[in-house]
């Protein structure tokens, strides 16, 4: 009995690694298969062509995910980052803060389908923006806002508090020490959570699907906020279901297109990230 | 002035003009009851110890002073603080030009993540100076005043953050400086550093003694004895006793105090 007591320890520990480390391998297997199946099927259709072109190409799909993204981020950024302040700097727990934050986590987990139904409903027709780039921006938004929030706040947290205290004892107000101390050190924490939160939005489709995106016949470059665009999301769904005569290359070249753009800014945000995180020590 | 009890005559009242006065101070932390009763005059231009073990509501006390509970959550003072006969808990006080008057100085050193230059000019610019010339002059002023000019002045610009804690705790200070309080508040101000920094500080405190009223927060006894005049002693939320530094470490009349300041606790 007590040796097989001694040995388990190590067996045990063998066993859990193991485990550890297979759970770890198929969080990076299916990354790795999915960009290989998309360079294998699509690589040789994926030419500079094909992303350049207005008329044959990925272009305007590509422009309008990207104008997408920016004025998402535009309008999501401000009232994230306010709402975070409020809730991290201003408020004093109760059960008007517990029921914000209760409505955040739920509007995290609504589904997007849900809030591409509910901005077509407020923006496109209540409040008459019609389908267009400002209705679909607003309408994400509002998906990345819980993201942003919450980014925003575990940014807020990892300001030391001593900061804020020596703010406040030298006789700053709480607004001059968020301006001045607070802010400024959570921001690269606040633009990291927003460019992965925006770079989920990117790959989106079901909010726009109603709200914004368009198969351009004669139009392919919005001219204002107010007008339809592509989207590569939205083009890819279009092609995989409606389009007839597009090749399979060109579906999957699509595809890579697409998760190329959204990593692409989750690598931005990490590199941002880094660079920062070396900048700062407290 | 104050309510009669067992200890008053414990209680010593400073001879001369004095800065600060607390009157019947209860401090509670949700239902927690902090501070009972404390009632104190603090004399300008001298430097006032606290002393007492740890959880005795010293630097609670101290926080009450400027009115630095207020940010925390469930903190409520009943009693009163006066500043030149003033209440600070009146309705009308404007808080931040409270602390403003009456400045802290923290147990570890927290320079802002910015230049030496910026960390001194911060108070100044909250409070309004702006143009080269005067803050240059303000931040020369609060340097020298705190012993540090001659180390940074070729540095100005280096991150606050690259300095010792040493250097860091004295930053702290020109820091208070520059917004020209007429109180400082020291809460522990040399537990995080060693002798030769500990030395330094308290050299400065005795030079800061002839413009500013000084209360510090100590658990070293020997740092109370050597650099205060007045001295107060807390136990579990009470001040036992307050008088004259020399009587209180030489002839103190409460026993308790007797047993702490002969190191038999805490």
């Amino acid at each position: 009995m007590r040796t097989v007591q001694r040995l388990r320890p190590r067996a045990t520990q063998a066993v859990v690694f193991a485990g550890l480390w297979a759970a770890a391998a198929v969080v990076v297997l299916p990354v790795v298969g999915i960009l290989a199946l998309m360079f294998i099927r699509g690589g040789r259709a994926l030419s500079w062509e094909l992303l350049s072109s207005a008329e044959e190409g990925l272009l305007p799909a590509i422009v309008g995910t990207m104008c997408l993204v920016a004025l998402t981020a535009l309008i999501a950024a401000p009232l994230g980052i306010a709402a975070a302040v409020y809730l991290s700097e201003y408020a004093r727990s109760g059960p008007l803060v517990r029921l914000i934050r209760l409505a955040i986590v739920n509007l995290a987990g609504v589904p997007s389908v849900v809030y591409g139904l509910f901005g077509l409903g407020l923006f496109v027709m209540l409040l008459a923006f019609g389908r267009c780039l400002l209705a679909g921006a607003c309408t994400l938004a509002l998906l990345v806002l819980p993201l942003v929030i919450t980014a925003s706040e575990e940014a807020l947290r990892q300001v030391p508090g001593r900061l804020r205290e020596a703010s406040f004892g030298l006789g700053a107000t709480r607004w001059q020490t968020v301006r001045r101390v607070v802010l400024p050190n959570a921001l690269p924490g606040m633009m990291t959570g927003l460019i992965l939160s925006v770079g989920r939005a990117a790959g989106e489709t079901a909010p726009i699907l109603f709200t914004a995106a368009f198969i351009s016949l004669t139009k392919p470059f919005p001219s204002s906020a107010l007008d339809p665009i592509e989207a590569l999301p939205f083009k890819l769904y279009y092609m995989a279901t409606e389009a007839h005569g597009v090749s399979e290359e060109v579906k999957w070249a699509t595809a890579a297109a697409l998760v190329m753009l959204v990593l692409a800014m989750n690598l931005a945000a990490v590199v941002i990230r880094a660079r920062l995180r070396g900048a700062r020590r407290w | 002035m104050g309510s009669p009890d067992v200890g008053a005559e414990l209680i010593l009242r400073p001879e001369g003009e004095i800065k600060l006065e607390t009157s019947g101070v209860n401090l509670f932390y949700d239902g927690f009851q902090a501070l009972r009763e404390v009632s104190v005059a603090v004399p300008a231009r001298r430097i006032t110890a606290l002393i007492g073990p740890s959880g005795c509501g010293k630097s609670s006390f101290l926080r009450c002073l400027n009115r630095m509970n207020d940010l925390i959550d469930g903190a409520r003072v009943v009693g009163d603080v006066l500043l030149d006969g003033n209440s600070i808990y009146d309705r009308a006080t404007d808080v931040a030009e409270l602390r403003k008057r009456v400045g802290m100085v923290f147990q570890a050193p927290n320079p802002f993540p910015m230049s030496i230059y910026d960390n001194v000019a911060y108070g100044p610019r909250l409070h309004g100076t702006r143009g080269r010339e005067k803050l240059d002059e303000i931040v020369e002023s609060s340097l020298r005043g705190a012993a540090l000019w001659d180390e940074v002045k070729d540095g100005l610009r280096k991150s606050a953050l690259d300095l010792s804690g040493g250097q860091q705790q004295r930053l702290s200070i020109a820091r208070v400086l520059a917004v020209e309080p007429e109180v400082l508040l020291m809460d522990e101000p040399c537990s995080a550093l060693d002798p030769t920094a500990t030395f330094r500080i308290e050299e400065l405190m005795l030079e800061l003694m002839e413009r500013y009223t000084i209360v510090i927060v100590t658990h070293n006894m020997y740092q109370a004895s050597r650099v205060s005049q007045y001295t107060g002693f807390f136990l579990l939320g009470e001040l036992i006793e307050y008088g004259v530094t020399t009587q209180i470490f030489e002839n103190p009349k409460d026993r308790r105090t007797d047993d702490y300041v002969r190191g038999r606790f805490g």
